[in-house]
């Protein structure tokens, strides 16, 4: 063969690019500008054949959650499949889940502006028959219907737990400092000031890999600046990150700067909590989640109060993320779905999960006997029960994609705090750009 | 001359071909299409024309991920090149536990990028070996938070990427090495040229090929390069380490805007043909 072909490797090539792009141009015309084709298919991964088993696509994957949450399934007498996803994973293939020929039925997520935006397309399932009459969903508190009400006054989603923010600290080390909890926001500066004073960390923060933690206290002071309504018009684009009561938060916030860890920059919210395991950082502003890094020993040991009113004008507000399940519209098992989900909010399922899961999540069936719960949980629970606003966090009120703007922001911000309005016009810019998509 | 070719070649070169269209030409067209349009993933995508492009060129994160491609292929071509050559002349001589020293320096690239990229984060922590070593060594006044510091954030990880690389690149020189004629170099040394002159004069003319090989390698590593920022810094502190490829990433897959991702990704593919263009049209000119 190597005598009769005489052709060169240039030759080769020449022949072959003519063949590539003589595919490429025939294949450009072929597509049509049809990129709708593509939103079918690809997310059938775990989906169940018709109305035999019910799907439930979990994005629980840290360890204690998962094995609860298939604790609860193993509970359950129906027939269902259970895929856990990385959340990252699960975040970024969300929407092609629920635009599938074949989507999984039940799917875990956050209530908020996310669901509200998924039912907007109409790929929610209407689970308004749940909460009304002998629902399951009936008897939850009305704050929590109207935070599972999309934009056409029907529910599209079923909380399950919740947790709140608060600034942790443990008892023995403030006893150890003899310092108290504040009461008011200057005892609060006060208080910092003494414990910096004792060559300790007053505030843990960790905004290495997690720079929304960041939003954490700027949520916080905004609602205790300007308030609970005005954060929210914020978030949805209503006002600029350029106005006076914005530029106001971050003068507050600025007081804290000296106050924190100065290592926050390189910690993840997880790394933080270990220098005040460690008794060199003191309080710590986060979700209640922060109870499962602590060693079992110190578990209670740990308590929290929440950030001290700084406006009085202003309603008292705390941060209550909400997690739940939200059902595919397009589900080939309409019956199963609504009872797997009916079951996910009975008392006996949240009252496990929660137990199982060693978190400090609350549940939102007022039917659970909250007795056995910790005494730090019962603190949680009468703290959100008395206050006047609810909110989520800054990503759940707004979007991933305004939370993106935020990272940048205040991370730059809290690295170098002199030039506030700077930072505000780069990210009223950054945030105009995600408020036009 | 074409026609003498026997006709199952031309079908045994067809069916490749044809996977290749399908697998990669085709989804590489859409991702061109797609970088046209604004689309979340739901619904239909709305056409923008060049809007992605234009808001692209107004974005300060791009311009600064573009920045740092540029210091990456620099830093990392260069240093991995230097690092992996110097390596590869020092251990090309025979001796007592040579092979150790050259499979511990190669021993990084079995590694994933992304354990590289934890193995080192580990190391860079504020109480870490690095800076606990260079307390130790009375230069305390270097320490710093490695990668939170937007002013060395995105050398550090460089270091951390061409510490796994200087060991292919040994590899490679070693390979190249071997096919270097000894007897030239006598000669060179027989008329009184020094090492330096024998090295750059008779050696490196002669490992043409190998540089031909490791310029293709390195750019294109450098230009494809994700996991290791990723794992290390995500893109941060404020967006300091953001890399085209990073950024593409966030853009398309974490905040699911699936056209703007697409620009980013043919501007990348337009960078990378660039470099591939010139490496084909250069090594075909050589064979010819």
């Amino acid at each position: 063969m190597s005598t009769t072909s005489h052709f060169t490797r240039r030759g080769f090539l020449l022949g072959a690019t003519a063949l590539g792009t003589g595919g490429l141009l025939t294949a450009c015309i072929g597509s049509g500008g049809g990129s709708d084709d593509e939103t079918g298919g690809s997310g059938d991964d775990g989906s169940s054949g018709a109305g035999a088993a019910v799907t439930l696509q979990s994005s629980l994957s840290d360890p204690a959650p998962k094995a609860a949450l298939e604790q609860v399934v193993a509970a359950y007498d129906g027939d269902v499949t259970l895929n856990t996803v990385a959340i990252e994973q699960f975040r970024a293939q969300l929407s092609t889940y629920l635009t599938s020929n074949n989507p999984p039925d039940v799917l875990t997520w956050y209530a908020g502006s996310v669901a509200r935006d998924y039912a907007a397309e109409g790929l929610l399932l209407d689970v308004s028959d749940l909460w009304t009459g002998d629902g399951a969903c009936a008897g939850f508190s009305e704050a929590l219907k109207s935070l599972s009400t999309a934009e056409d006054g029907t529910q599209i989603f079923v909380p399950t737990n919740y947790y709140w923010w608060s600034i942790f600290y443990k008892k023995s080390a403030f006893e150890q400092w003899g310092v108290s909890v504040p009461e008011t926001w200057d005892d609060f500066l006060a208080l910092c000031e003494t414990l910096k004073g004792q060559g300790v960390s007053p505030l843990a923060n960790g905004i290495g890999s997690t720079p929304w933690m960041a939003s954490g206290w700027f949520d916080y002071l905004n609602l205790r600046i300007n308030g609970a309504t005005y954060h929210r018009e914020l978030l949805a684009g209503e006002h600029a990150f350029t106005d006076p009561e914005v530029e106001a938060v971050l003068t507050e916030y600025a007081k804290l700067i000296p106050y924190f860890d100065p290592n926050m920059a390189s910690y993840s919210h997880q790394e933080a909590v270990t220098p005040m395991i460690q008794n060199s950082s003191a309080m710590y502003l986060i979700g209640a989640f922060v109870t499962q890094f602590f060693p079992e020993d110190q578990q209670d040991d740990i308590d929290f109060f929440s950030v001290p009113p700084i406006n009085e004008d202003v309603p008292s507000a705390e941060e209550a993320p909400t997690d739940g399940y939200f059902a595919s519209a397009n589900t080939a098992n309409l019956e199963g779905t609504k009872a797997l989900l009916s079951y996910l909010a009975s008392a006996e399922a949240q009252q496990q999960f929660i137990s199982e899961s060693a978190s400090s999540n609350l549940p939102t069936s007022p039917d659970v006997d909250s007795s056995g719960f910790t005494p730090l949980v019962q603190k949680g629970i009468e703290l959100l029960e008395n206050t006047e606003e609810i909110t989520q966090f800054f990503n759940r009120d707004s979007s991933d994609a305004l939370q993106s703007t935020a990272d940048d922001a205040l991370t730059r911000f809290l690295a170098d705090p002199s030039d506030i309005p700077g930072i505000l016009a780069g990210w009223q810019a950054a945030a105009e750009q995600v408020w036009n998509q | 001359m074409l026609r003498r070719v026997p006709w199952v070649v031309w079908l045994f070169l067809l069916i490749p071909l044809a996977a290749e269209v399908f697998w990669v030409f085709w989804p590489a067209l859409n991702s061109f299409s797609l970088s046209l349009t604004r689309w979340n993933g739901i619904g239909a995508a709305e056409p923008v024309g060049l809007g992605n492009y234009v808001d692209l060129w107004n974005d300060p994160i791009f311009r600064t991920a573009l920045r740092n491609n540029v210091i990456w292929v620099v830093g990392f071509g260069g240093l991995s090149v230097l690092g992996g050559l110097t390596l590869a002349v020092l251990l090309n001589r025979p001796g007592r536990g040579i092979g150790i020293y050259r499979s511990a320096i190669y021993l990084p690239m079995v590694f994933s990028l992304a354990v590289t990229g934890l193995f080192w984060r580990v190391m860079y922590q504020p109480a870490g070996l690095v800076n606990t070593a260079l307390g130790a060594v009375g230069l305390g006044s270097w320490e710093r938070q490695w990668l939170a510091d937007p002013d060395v954030a995105l050398y550090a990880v460089l270091i951390a990427a061409v510490w796994r690389q200087v060991g292919y690149i040994m590899v490679l020189y070693l390979a190249g090495l071997k096919g270097v004629d000894p007897a030239l170099e006598e000669a060179a040394a027989m008329d009184g040229a020094n090492r330096r002159q024998r090295f750059f004069s008779i050696v490196m003319p002669q490992l043409r090929g190998v540089n031909a090989v490791v310029f293709a390698v390195t750019v294109i590593d450098s230009l494809r390069t994700f996991d290791i920022v990723w794992a290390m810094t995500r893109g941060g502190p404020y967006n300091s380490t953001q890399l085209l490829s990073t950024y593409m990433f966030e853009q398309g897959f974490t905040l699911v805007n699936l056209g703007y991702g697409s620009a980013i990704a043919v501007v990348i593919f337009a960078l990378a043909i660039v470099f591939i263009i010139t490496y084909l049209v250069r090594s075909i000119r050589q064979e010819d």
